[in-house]
């Protein structure tokens, strides 16, 4: 199922988009903790109230950083938080499961996943988390801003200790003649205000995207939108585009909440990793 | 030492800071399964994505069984008040966690209590996560 026909449908509108603009907006006010209960694989506990939090860091040019201000530590504290389910850390705006519009055979594969209480997630055996996985993948999260490189690095602490780029010097996608299907996909990236757009392709489809275990095909196209309401508070959300797996594109997302003055450690998923030989499931 | 497994142990209260694993844990643990055993230490894998530990746990007739424990991954465990040293080799301990689905003389710790001093510390566990 390759991805040449998205290819070139995305990459003209993706090269304009790409001219980043750089906006000094007025700071948002903080964003209260979400309350009730999380996604479909995410746990149903209401998260605790969160502490006042310092503005949204700014360069100097106005528009935001995703990582640390300069000379202090800290993380994103990822590790929770699903698609579905508008609860606990989760967006408001998402859809419960059952509203998700997959298609028949994603939606067999989608139930024979929860299940067998994923037992065969790709993850467990140190697959690296493509899409929104690394965003809810434990042991950290950090977003570099590098300007003079034209790129945003995405590092996650946690899993296979993946990274990603995010080329935001308005390349397009390449075709699928001149690029092999991955984990990470191939991510381009602009700034809409305060808000970092990334359009994503070229998947392969090794791993599972969220948690939860929504299928995908090699077609999956993501948008994400991330966003820093105030110094401790990151908005993630996506819609999830795959015509081959969901009948329309849909959207979802959640906080992640910020660790201080520290930063996360060293993380090998497959250091010492006994658990694929145990999954039982059910 | 003794084996000690409890069918209903209702384990409330641990001073854990939970941290979800890289896995599910209702796929390879059985929630309707707690064990507690007290036994001495044999071996500790300070390591990601899980610490494990391993203990010699002696039943009724006498008749030793090596058992593994699961922990969560070291970073996680700092926030619980444990460091590389706070087990050592040949320290009794109990442990209290669940088993697994598999059957096998393993399981997820939820708590560890060193007998010699009687600290208990959680285990960072991503049960119920």
């Amino acid at each position: 199922m390759r991805a040449r026909r998205l290819f070139c449908l995305l990459s003209p509108c993706l090269v304009a988009a790409a001219t980043a603009t750089l906006c000094a907006q007025t700071p948002l006010p903080s964003v209260p903790a979400p309350t009730g209960t999380e996604g479909a694989a995410a746990p149903r506990r209401a998260a605790p109230p969160r502490p006042p939090s310092a503005p949204t860091p700014r360069w100097p040019d106005g528009h935001i950083m995703l990582g640390q201000a300069p000379g202090k530590l800290g993380y994103w504290n990822s590790g929770i938080g699903g698609l579905t389910g508008k609860g606990g850390v989760n967006l408001p705006t998402n859809l419960e499961t059952d509203e998700v519009p997959f298609m028949p055979w994603s939606k067999a594969l989608f139930d024979e996943r929860r299940r067998t209480q994923s037992k065969n997630d790709p993850h467990v055996r140190c697959v690296g988390p493509g899409g929104p996985r690394q965003f809810h993948t434990p042991f950290g999260l950090m977003i570099y801003e590098i300007p003079e490189a034209k790129r945003v690095f995405i590092i996650s602490g946690g899993g296979p200790r993946t990274w990603r780029v995010v080329y935001m010097d308005g390349r397009p996608h390449p075709t699928s003649d001149d690029y092999q299907p991955t984990y990470m996909g191939h991510s381009v990236g602009h700034w809409e205000g305060d808000t970092l757009v990334i359009d994503s392709v070229g998947y392969n489809e090794k791993f599972w995207f969220a948690r939860a275990g929504f299928p995908h095909t090699e077609s999956l196209h993501l948008i994400e939108r991330i966003s820093r309401p105030d110094y401790n508070t990151l908005k993630y959300e996506v819609t999830i585009d795959d015509p081959k797996t969901y009948t329309k594109p849909w959207t979802g997302g959640h906080y992640i909440y910020w660790t201080p003055d520290q930063d996360f450690d060293e993380y090998f998923c497959q250091d010492n990793n006994r658990d694929a030989e145990h999954m039982v499931g059910q | 030492m003794k084996l000690r497994i409890f069918g209903a142990a209702l384990i409330l209260g641990l001073a854990t800071v939970p941290a979800w694993a890289h896995h599910s844990f209702a796929a390879e643990y059985d929630s309707k399964k707690p064990v507690k055993l007290t036994g001495a230490v044999t071996k500790i894998d300070w390591t990601n994505p899980h610490v494990y530990f391993f203990v010699d746990v002696e039943d009724e007739s006498g008749r030793v069984t090596n058992w593994a424990f699961e922990m969560a991954a070291p970073s996680a465990l700092k926030g619980s008040g444990w460091t590389r040293t706070t087990m050592k080799i040949g320290d009794v301990i109990t442990v209290e966690g669940t088993r697994a689905k598999d059957g096998g003389n393993h399981g997820n710790a939820r708590a560890v209590t060193l007998n010699s001093t009687g600290k208990r510390l959680g285990a960072a566990s991503s049960e119920g996560r």
